[in-house]
């Protein structure tokens, strides 16, 4: 179903409106509805209330030069329409948007699966690490053996980077 | 024959737990979320995903298009949990990967471009998130999912950052809530960065006394260590729920409850979903506790799923209004509990 203001996106804002018994249906797309005023303030997805969460009164007077280069939205509009265009847009608006994204999770660095589009730099640190860990319960079990094959293999892979 | 099921039968800790669901967002890159796609865009998406299982290999989804789904299915596939209410509010541009026994689900166009789950019965976390970063893996290498080494996978809505992972268990929890104490133990488990909602998810009502317990948070902590922390408290849960069902199972008014239950069950002509919901949950804890023998627990999951109101229209064919399907509905009951 596309938006009944647009025309343009699929209509995913549903409102039902009873006025002296007579019912009227609107369908809106996300742009539309939130232009509308419609869709932020009702709901209680926490997703909802994000673009309230954002806390820089000061900066909001700032002029809103920057935009997202994928989607073309500023900070402004992704404030005013409590979601972001586009996965670019987490990147273009990073350090602005990291205060509410810390309020959400309590925390700011992903610590879980990486995926095979990353640069890898996550990805060997992480096994870096598991490899130091293993070393040093070797070590204290004094198992050399397995030491020194540990060794090799964390020598081997921080080269790995450098060549 | 068809397949199997995964809702046809009873699993791990099947007395408490009904299912374990893990579910995966995941987004493309450089192309807008699918709230603010055109319908181009939705078509590109859908075209991607299904490029992503050549037509020339063995595929172990069926490929559907939701538009192409009538309302009855869509209503029936919301009840067997394999989409949400919102996917199937809205059809056009969306797309459903889906497994013979249903247990593997990939919804395209959805909240999230693509929304990978998988469905398990009874308590099952560690083969369900194996299986869904399997599948996870297998896309990976073939779309380019949007994601940042600080912030994980990118997705539409920031409480999905990160793992993206929401993993679930549906409780059956009569004792509990006989007791008045899920309300506190919703608070609790919050604190804990859980959940605990009704049974088809947010902002549904818990019918049969049927309870969806999740994490909340998915940014700073792995996958494993949010499955190790949910498994710990459904764990005490359980063991909760087993203690109180052992007190109550000694009173008389108990007993009669879950008689009167089953006897309405097997001689009712109208069955409302509601009444059924209400009905079927004293029944289902009589049989765990042993009480009742000429049924079991995998006839009785099966029984929830198969009495829904989209379920009863795809069996029939048609549509059917509300006083058809309680008539069908009725009927179902009493010959599975005969």
């Amino acid at each position: 179903m596309l938006c009944d203001h647009c025309g343009k996106y699929a209509a995913t804002t549903h409102v039902k409106k009873t006025v002296n018994g007579k019912t009227t249906e609107l369908h809106l797309c996300a742009h539309c509805a939130a232009q509308q005023g419609i869709g932020t303030n009702f709901g209680f997805d926490l997703g909802d209330f994000w673009g309230s969460l954002f806390a820089e009164p000061a900066k909001r007077t700032q002029e809103d030069t920057v935009r997202c280069p994928d989607c073309g939205r500023s900070f402004r509009e992704i404030a005013d329409q409590g979601r972001p265009g586009c996965s670019t847009c987490y990147l273009t608006f990073y350090d602005r948007l990291l205060p509410s994204i810390q309020r959400i999770h309590g925390k700011t660095q992903h610590t879980g699966k990486v995926a095979a589009q990353a640069d890898g730099t996550v990805k060997k640190e992480r096994e870096l690490q598991a490899l130091r860990d293993k070393l040093n319960a070797c070590i204290a079990e004094q198992d050399y053996e397995t030491c020194a094959q540990l060794r090799d293999q964390i020598r081997a892979l921080e080269q790995e980077g450098e060549a | 024959m068809a397949q199997e099921k995964w809702y046809q039968r009873s699993g791990a800790e099947g007395d408490v737990v009904i299912s374990t669901r893990i579910r995966l967002a995941r987004d493309l890159a450089h192309l807008p979320f699918p709230a603010w796609m055109t319908a181009e865009q939705r078509e590109d998406v859908i075209t991607q995903v299904f490029g992503a299982f050549p037509n020339d290999q063995p595929c172990a989804f069926e490929r559907r298009r939701m538009s192409d789904v009538p309302a009855r299915e869509l209503l029936a596939m919301v009840e067997r949990h394999l989409i949400s209410r919102e996917f199937a509010r809205d059809p056009s541009g969306e797309a459903l990967l889906i497994t013979a026994d249903e247990g593997v689900s990939i919804m395209v166009g959805e909240e999230d471009h693509l929304r990978i789950q998988v469905l398990r019965s009874g308590f099952d976390l560690d083969s369900a998130w194996q299986e869904a970063t399997c599948w996870d893996d297998y896309l990976d290498t073939r779309l380019h999912f949007a994601f940042d080494e600080r912030l994980g996978y990118l997705t539409q809505c920031p409480t999905n950052l990160g793992t993206g992972m929401r993993a679930s268990v549906m409780l059956h929890l009569p004792a509990l809530q006989e007791k008045g104490i899920i309300q506190q133990l919703s608070v609790t488990v919050s604190k804990l960065g859980l959940t605990i909602r009704g049974l088809y998810g947010e902002g549904s009502k818990p019918e049969g006394a049927l309870y969806q317990i999740s994490n909340q948070v998915t940014l700073g902590i792995t996958e494993q260590e949010a499955i190790d922390n949910l498994r710990s408290i459904v764990n005490q849960i359980i063991r909760e729920e087993r203690s109180c069902r052992e007190q109550l199972k000694d009173s008389p008014a108990f007993e009669d409850r879950v008689f009167r239950s089953l006897g309405i069950l097997q001689n009712a002509r109208l069955l409302t979903g509601n009444e059924f919901m209400t009905l079927i949950s004293p029944v289902r804890m009589g049989v765990a506790l042993g009480m009742i023998d000429h049924t079991d627990l995998n006839a009785l999951n099966s029984l929830l799923i198969d009495a829904g109101a989209g379920a009863l229209m795809e069996a029939a064919g048609e549509e059917l209004d509300a006083a058809q399907r309680d008539v069908r509905r009725a009927a179902l009951v009493r010959e599975r509990l005969r």
